[in-house]
């Protein structure tokens, strides 16, 4: 498959009409020619593209102890959060260490575009971090990236329209002021089926039965989405920041993405907030948000003499102190054991509430499985149709049974 | 034309050529270009024979493999994961890249089927000199053979970069995809596929997606239909307004339109997205005048379909009216006043005039461009990508929002989160099918209502 | 007669009203869109017509961003569009030519192929476009702008349509007096069709200020910003990342302005050339 193509290139001129050619496809591993003892190679990183400067810095560092590796930092194409699609596009092409929200883990494995961490990296990783960032990057028994930041959504409020007590139930909230979420992003609201007591893959997150949505409690849910859009307290928009600047809605379910635009917004009056309680099928019960693990993952793409080096950089860009920077820089809140004991991080009332979320009656950890894409796109129309009444509650058993064999499906 | 026909010596059967010819003539059928340089013709018989060369060396160092791989597009078609002690990592050895495979296989099949026709011009030519030669007629020399290239064959000269490149940009692609077709190429089989023959055309046709297709594939037919009419008539409407008798700066006002056209559509759309929200300029606006108790819901996610679908109409109408206006205005400065001033005379209203002359003039003269417009719009990506993505969403669907036709879910297949690359390949090829049908019924249609 | 005058004077003024309220519904979002580039915003949407703060900080931003080079855009999309017009223009202009007024054995193939093409969606081929690409190493603005020139042999129906309006007798007059036909094609086709030439020069000098698709799947790869055209690097912006596109929301409407100014003086100036080259094509199918 190549010297051929450069004598078709050769053809092309003469066989003046049809014709068409190329060269080189590199796509063979190169001979592992690795080094003795130090580290060498070139490695690619894909970052957001907020963060370019921040790892550079980190990078720098990085040179200091690894001389021999050249990295080249630059933006991913389309966001970590499109990684799966971006590095699809052509795993060959893609960079060599990538950010990738760990939901995405689980299908990049079995396709094969990441490999395993080694023995050692996964020893280090499952020492340093929290366990639940450690189960975040595991896919069947082993670890596929490194993390290096939590994510879970919070309640983000304004404290001329809220006081601290009234945050703390969502159906005292809604009497009292507004609310506002994107009913039709799946991210924000599925997790109110999990808050009915419902599970998505298990308890594991990797059973693929596992997701009981077509129960009662799945209806409960369903029920729920139906009432918020009869609740005045509610407010379905794209722009949760918007309604919050303008003083429509005096709160919203947003990331820690984005805490660092609303503290400007909101200035003095900015709160924070785990999620409140909620009432479903006529309980009490925790509302829940999806947990997720930023990771940094090694692309199996990357020439074998280089992969070491990949590795290498991959480890440490999640390390303490690069996860510390990441925080300070941009509010990513840390998964290192010792990083968030730190004074600075305890102190901070967005990570204090982030980490509250993060535990297990708050959140659940988002599944790895590759049906998660599946999954993704049919719970927004579902969610949807439950909400704007499209889908009247005699129907909610059927379609969330629909639902559940869609997202149950084996390849 | 005609003359140069009467020129060409009278044929000769191959067999003739073959058991009357020197030596040089029978060695053509092998060695192509032979009897081009018996007969002095250099250049020729060197291209040809380089052209034979190089094939035949290509098809030995690569294109037997090509083409013999595309029978199963590679044989390693799952992935192992190693470990490697050495460095102290896991290394993954991953399949065959059937997309490769697949790519070079169909230019191999491309080169073949070019050497195949290069070979019957070689034959054609070898026919010519015999018959030359047997009838003592002039031959051409190098010479004239290489000035013919700017005249009696300047076509060939004029198409071949062109043709290169629609070969290289269009065919090649168009055929790689069909291929893509018969294949599992999806998430699950992202690196090594195989031929599943019509699988997927299964899948999409009575499988999972048909519950999506056929609703998607008539809204496209009607937003087709509703987009095509609406910008044409409404353009003409305007066009005859701005036409009217004793408007001033026609120039002008005819810009004053243009400029929503030629602000780039991912600006415009983008914005006319924002300008729609439901928490939006516009329903602000509407809200401050006290016309609407309520936000309208134009074309969020979970607007009313039917609300959405008449919103992407009418916005569509915001871009394409200038356009069509523009087209109708010509037509009108061109369109013969006699008819219409005898109309007039025989106290026809404008309203008559306009219906029974000029709109069915304008019609005919447009007939042909309609038909563009209506494929066009049957692949009008950017109105739906860039206005309402697809939105509102349909739990119905797989994948596909109400206002989504049947190309932005295609795309939507292709790089969208579920990633079924062979079941957007089929809807590639049913969009064809479909636009190929209805050109082919329509230009039958208006070829017959002109002549008639 | 006067009343009749009077109607005719009553109709015009009706006329224009019309007129200036259509005007006034086309050009208000247009209009939305250049207050919204000037206001202040940073929630990554605009709620009002009316700004609430005048600034002109997006347009300076956006001119210094050093995350999103929108001069290093400017630049990249001036070769490529340029380049992509000269060839692209020579292309198109010489098929329609061919097709129009010569005659040759495979002509009508040749027009039967080309419109089965153009009826396949243009997206089927952009997976087989991107590795093609790869396998020349040319994933780059060089790459892209052979996608823009190797699709310019099919666009040849306006130019065709306009040729086929030109009698043949000038040609054939030409020829008896001995000229070949490069010569007529030189001296008399490429001539008469200045307009052609012109309109179709603009219309490809235009598309890649606009094409955010093709220019996203080629370049997008190389995750640098300094590499892409205007009009994905415009559309990145918007779809990268997280909570980023809030703070870059009223910087790409600002981007988007300044490209949107120059493209729209150019298409006032192809208006012409447009209408002449559209309805040459229409008359002749």
């Amino acid at each position: 498959m190549k010297l051929w193509q450069k004598f078709a290139v050769g053809s092309t001129a003469l066989i003046s009409a049809t014709v068409l050619a190329a060269c080189g496809s590199s796509n063979s591993d190169s001979s592992s020619t690795s080094s003795k003892g130090g580290v060498s190679g070139s490695v690619k990183l894909w970052v957001d593209n907020t963060q370019v400067s921040s790892y550079k810095a980190i990078v720098k560092d990085f040179n200091k102890k690894y001389p021999d590796v050249k990295v080249k930092v630059t933006q991913s194409p389309n966001g970590s959060s499109n990684a799966k699609t971006d590095v699809a596009k052509d795993p060959a092409k893609a960079a060599d260490v990538f950010e990738v929200p760990n939901d995405q883990l689980g299908q990049m494995a079995s396709a094969g575009y990441i490999n395993p961490l080694s023995p050692d990296a996964t020893k280090t990783v499952k020492k340093n971090n929290v366990a639940s960032a450690v189960k975040g990057v595991t896919w069947k028994n082993k670890l596929y990236a490194f993390p290096f930041a939590m994510q879970a959504q919070t309640l983000y409020y304004n404290k001329a329209k809220f006081s601290d007590e009234d945050v703390k139930d969502w159906d005292t909230m809604t009497s009292k002021g507004v609310v506002a979420t994107d009913f039709t992003v799946p991210y924000n609201v599925y997790p109110i089926f999990l808050s009915a007591g419902t599970e998505m893959y298990g308890k594991s997150g990797e059973d693929l039965k596992g997701t009981n949505v077509n129960t009662q409690a799945g209806v409960n849910a369903m029920t729920w989405y139906a009432a918020q859009k009869h609740n005045k307290g509610v407010m379905q928009t794209s722009n949760v920041l918007n309604q919050l600047k303008s003083g429509k809605a005096g709160a919203i379910l947003d990331g820690p993405w984005d805490a660092v635009n609303i503290r400007k917004l909101l200035g003095k009056n900015f709160g924070v907030a785990p999620y409140p309680t909620v009432t479903i099928g006529g309980k009490k019960v925790q509302m829940q948000a999806f947990l997720g693990i930023e990771t940094f993952a090694v692309n199996s793409n990357t020439p074998t003499k280089s992969q070491k080096a990949a590795a290498t950089l991959a480890e440490f860009i999640t390390n303490k102190e690069s996860q510390l920077r990441i925080y300070k820089d941009q509010g990513q809140i840390p998964v290192d054991k010792a990083a968030e004991a730190s004074d600075t991080f305890t102190k901070d009332p967005v990570a204090v509430a982030v980490k509250t979320m993060a535990q297990s009656s708050h959140s659940t950890l988002m599944p790895k499985m590759p049906q998660m894409a599946t999954l993704w796109d049919q719970a927004a129309p579902l969610i949807n149709g439950a909400y704007s009444g499209s889908i009247k509650p005699a129907d909610y058993m059927t379609k969330l049974t629909a639902f559940h064999n869609a997202v149950s499906k084996k390849n | 034309m005609f003359k140069r026909k009467n020129k060409l010596p009278p044929a000769a059967t191959y067999r003739e050529v073959w058991r009357k010819g020197d030596w040089a003539t029978k060695l053509s059928f092998f060695v192509m270009g032979a009897s081009a340089f018996k007969n002095r013709q250099w250049v020729k018989g060197a291209a040809f024979l380089i052209a034979e060369v190089a094939f035949l060396v290509w098809l030995v160092f690569g294109g037997i493999s090509s083409l013999s791989m595309l029978s199963n597009l590679g044989t390693i078609k799952t992935k192992k994961v190693v470990y490697s002690e050495s460095q102290g990592v896991y290394l993954t050895k991953l399949p065959d890249n059937s997309v490769v495979i697949l790519l070079f296989g169909v230019l191999a099949v491309l080169l073949l089927v070019a050497m195949i026709g290069l070979y019957i011009v070689n034959l054609r030519a070898t026919r010519t000199l015999y018959v030359l030669n047997r009838d003592h007629e002039h031959i051409e020399s190098n010479h004239e053979e290489l000035a013919s290239l700017l005249d009696r064959r300047l076509h060939g000269v004029l198409l071949a970069v062109p043709i290169v490149g629609i070969m290289a940009f269009t065919v090649l692609p168009t055929i790689y995809m069909i291929s893509m077709a018969f294949t599992n190429y999806n998430s699950h089989h992202s690196i090594g596929f195989s031929w599943t023959g019509f699988q997927a055309f299964q899948n999409v046709l009575s499988g999972d997606l048909a519950g999506t297709f056929f609703p998607v594939l008539g809204w496209t037919l009607v937003w087709a239909v509703c987009a095509t009419a609406t910008t044409f008539f409404f353009g003409v409407l305007l066009a005859m307004l701005i036409e009217s008798k004793g408007i001033k700066h026609k120039a002008f006002w005819r810009t004053m339109f243009i400029i929503v056209y030629a602000v780039p559509q991912f600006v415009s759309l983008l914005m006319m997205a924002q300008f729609l929200d439901l928490q939006g300029p516009l329903n602000n606006l509407l809200l401050s005048w006290h016309w609407i108790a309520k936000p309208i819901n134009f074309i969020g996610a979970s607007a009313n379909p039917l609300v959405a679908r008449i919103t992407v109409i009418v916005v569509n109408m915001w871009v394409g009216i200038p356009v069509s206006m523009l087209v109708s205005t010509a037509i009108i400065q061109n369109l013969p006043e006699d008819q219409i001033e005898a109309a007039r005379m025989d106290g026809a209203n404008a309203f008559q005039v306009f219906h029974s002359i000029t709109f069915p003039q304008i019609l005919f003269v447009m007939a042909p461009s309609l038909i563009q417009q209506f494929i066009g719009n049957i692949n009008n990506f950017n109105v739906i990508y860039l206005l309402t993505g697809g939105y509102p969403m349909n739990n119905n669907y797989s994948g596909a929002g109400d206002t989504d036709l049947l190309v932005t879910w295609l795309y939507n297949l292709t790089f969208g989160q579920t990633q079924r690359y062979n079941a957007s390949a089929v809807l590639g090829i049913l969009i064809f099918i479909i636009s190929a049908a209805f050109s082919l019924f329509a230009y039958r249609r208006t070829n017959a209502f002109k002549e008639g | 007669m006067t009343s009749y005058k009077a109607q005719r004077h009553v109709s015009l003024i009706l006329r224009y009203v019309l007129l200036v309220l259509l005007v006034l519904v086309w050009l208000f979002p247009i209009a939305w869109i250049i207050l919204a580039s000037l206001s202040y915003n940073n929630t990554g949407f605009v709620s009002t017509i009316w700004p609430e703060q005048f600034t002109l900080s997006n347009y300076t931003g956006m001119l210094m961003n050093h995350q999103y080079p929108f001069m290093d855009w400017m630049r990249n999309t001036l070769l490529v569009s340029t380049v992509s017009m000269v060839l692209s223009t020579f292309i198109t202009i010489s098929v329609a030519y061919t097709l129009s007024r010569l005659r040759f054995a495979f002509r009508k193939k040749f027009l039967q192929i080309a419109l089965i093409l153009g009826m396949f969606p243009g997206f089927m081929s952009m997976i087989a476009l991107y590795y093609i690409l790869k396998s020349f190493n040319m994933l780059n603005l060089a790459g892209l702008t052979m996608v823009y020139v190797g699709g310019a042999g099919l666009a040849f129906y306006i130019a065709k349509g306009f040729f086929d309006t030109i009698p043949r007798s000038i040609d054939e007059a030409a020829e008896i007096d001995g000229a070949t036909k490069w010569q007529v094609f030189l001296h008399i086709g490429l001539p008469m069709s200045r307009p052609m030439i012109v309109y179709t020069a603009l219309t490809t000098f235009i598309a890649p200020w606009v094409d955010f698709i093709f220019s996203g799947i080629i370049l997008s790869s190389s995750g640098n910003p300094k590499n892409y055209t205007i009009a994905y690097g415009l559309y990145n912006m918007l779809h990268s990342a997280k909570g980023t596109s809030t703070t870059f929301f009223t910087q790409f409407i600002a981007g988007c302005v300044m490209i949107a100014i120059p493209i729209t003086i150019l298409f006032i100036i192809m208006q012409k050339f447009y209408v002449n080259g559209i309805t040459a094509g229409a008359d002749k199918g």
